[in-house]
């Protein structure tokens, strides 16, 4: 109990900490602010996004198509981690934002997790419907989850496909991950459900802070596998291969738009529009999107969703 | 706080082998980062307070160069050397050789020119004067200079797990990571500790040889 409450202490503190570096304290650290009117036809829809790549560029696609389909819209993105940006559609602050089928699940709903992709959506809609006055619209097909990759060549050379390939080999070649990696109730989940030998994510395990520096170290051949998400735009960038979670061990993380009830409900256009958009992004479309921005070309997050909303013919 | 000390160390003995890994990783790193500072701070110390025209220009360029921040310099030089202990090694190296370079300078520099006087009248070559006399006097300046380095480099050691470089750092990155107070505790309390023992035992010794010259004289 102690601890739990330290750790929200801390929690909050660091969460302030984040809104105030973001200058923009006031709007969501007071719970007490009453729910703003829900917008009618003259008030712009508010579209939110959490901090990072992938949510800003989805968010920013959402944008763009209600745009092109004659709605009014504000933007309001970068808004922090899930907590941040669920906290301000609850608080009436965004109509809707695009998150994950499962953090919605695990994170926000704090159920148990669910294999299958309709029975994700089904419990999450049922939770956010009865909890929030929410709804979640259809999700896309890529799936950003926990992945393991390797370079195409080291792949082949060992004739690695999936997880259950990898086990062999688990005794003697080197991952490259996060630091809490190891440490995570998933990741020992994982090792248990594969058989993985112990010492991949011990004596084996390379904890490597960042992202570029993970796939920069199996680029060098310093380490054989990187922990990673499944749009990652290295994955597509620096052509590696996914591994197949043969078992589905790791749940499945679909994007899709969350919506307040009482928006959708006056503009009927958004869901239309939104499921229309949402086939667009595979696995193999996010991550070579997320590539442009991250990558060597670093374009504009803006740009590249216009751009490939265009080339799609979904946008004029 | 008690509690939290308690899971802290209940972490540790479930992750043990884990521990003394990171720990030994962490010792020799610093070990090393210390010796190859010694190594070429001392001479260069030696060096600079000979040459009194350069010597003060070095000296405030190495007082610059401590002023890059470790961190910096592991991410520059982590593109040349890769992950793992290398770049960690030449960041803390870089951050070890000022102190010692400095405290070299000035342990020398404050030898009484009678005494260097005195030494040669006697006919002592200079590099009698230098083993007899000057490295002597200055010792407990440059103990002190380790002493500095041997703290900073101890402490900053747990930056190495940020490139794959091991050492007690990774705890306090994990912890943080997971918001997990009692990991973080496990890398933060024995870097403490060594720092702690670094700084003691060398300022006792700093100490000793201080109080053995000033009987001597």
């Amino acid at each position: 109990m102690v601890r739990s409450i330290r750790f929200l202490v801390a929690f909050t503190t660091l969460v302030g900490l984040v809104l105030a570096a973001c200058g923009a304290p006031a709007q969501t650290t007071q719970p007490t602010a009453a729910p703003q009117p829900a917008p009618t036809d003259t008030q712009p829809v508010r579209i939110g996004s959490k901090n990072f790549t992938e949510a800003i560029l989805v968010a920013e696609m959402y944008a763009l198509a209600l745009e092109d389909a004659g709605i009014r819209v504000e933007r309001k993105f970068n808004l922090g981690a899930t907590p941040v940006a669920h906290t301000a559609l609850v608080n009436g602050e965004i109509d809707l934002y695009p998150e994950y089928t499962s953090t919605g699940l695990l994170e926000v709903l704090k159920q148990a997790p669910i294999s299958d992709a309709r029975g994700i959506l089904e419990a999450v809609r049922r939770g956010y419907e009865e909890q929030f006055k929410a709804t979640w619209l259809e999700p896309s097909p890529f799936n950003n989850t926990n992945a393991l990759a390797m370079t195409r060549q080291r792949a082949d050379e060992l004739g690695i496909k999936t997880y259950s390939d990898l086990v062999a080999f688990s005794g003697e070649l080197k991952l490259g991950g996060p630091p809490e990696f190891p440490e995570r109730e998933d990741t020992k989940g994982l090792m248990a459900a594969y058989g993985f030998d112990p010492k991949f994510i011990e004596e084996n395990f390379v904890q490597l802070d960042t992202g570029a520096l993970r796939y920069e170290a199996l680029t060098r051949g310093d380490i054989d596998v990187v922990v990673a998400f499944g749009t990652d735009g290295q994955i597509n960038g620096l052509g590696l291969a996914l591994l197949e979670d043969d078992k589905n061990y790791y749940p499945i993380y679909q994007i899709a738009p969350v919506i307040r009830q009482d928006v959708l409900t006056a503009n009927p256009k958004i869901a239309e529009t939104l499921n229309r958009l949402a086939p667009l992004l595979t696995n193999d479309v996010m991550s070579g999107l997320n590539w442009q921005v991250d990558g060597p070309e670093k374009k504009e997050i803006a740009d590249v969703a216009r751009a490939f909303l265009q080339q799609q013919g979904f946008i004029k | 706080m008690i509690d939290l000390l308690i899971d802290a160390y209940q972490y540790f003995l479930a992750n043990q082998s884990r521990f003394w890994t990171a720990a030994t990783q962490h010792l020799w790193i610093s070990s090393a980062a210390l010796a190859i500072s010694i190594a070429a701070g001392l001479p260069l110390g030696v060096w600079t307070a000979h040459e009194a025209r350069i010597g003060q220009w070095a000296i405030n360029l190495f007082g610059a160069l401590r002023l890059v921040p470790s961190l910096a310099v592991l991410f520059l030089v982590q593109p040349y050397l890769g992950i793992g202990t290398t770049p960690a090694l030449v960041a803390l190296t870089l951050l070890a050789i000022p102190p010692v370079l400095i405290a070299t300078y000035a342990g020398v520099r404050s030898v009484d020119s009678g005494v260097r006087e005195a030494a040669r009248g006697m006919g002592m070559t200079a590099g009698q004067i230098l083993w007899r006399v000057e490295l002597p006097l200055a010792l407990p300046s440059i103990v002190g200079g380790v002493r500095t380095a041997a703290v900073e480099v101890i402490a900053s050691a747990t930056l190495a797990a940020f490139i794959g470089g091991g050492g007690l750092g990774i705890f306090i990155t994990r912890g943080y990571a997971l918001f997990d107070t009692r990991i973080m505790l496990v890398g933060a309390i024995p870097v403490a500790l060594l720092a702690l023992m670094a700084e003691l035992s060398l300022g006792w010794m700093q100490r000793r040889l201080a109080s053995g010259l000033g009987a001597a004289t």
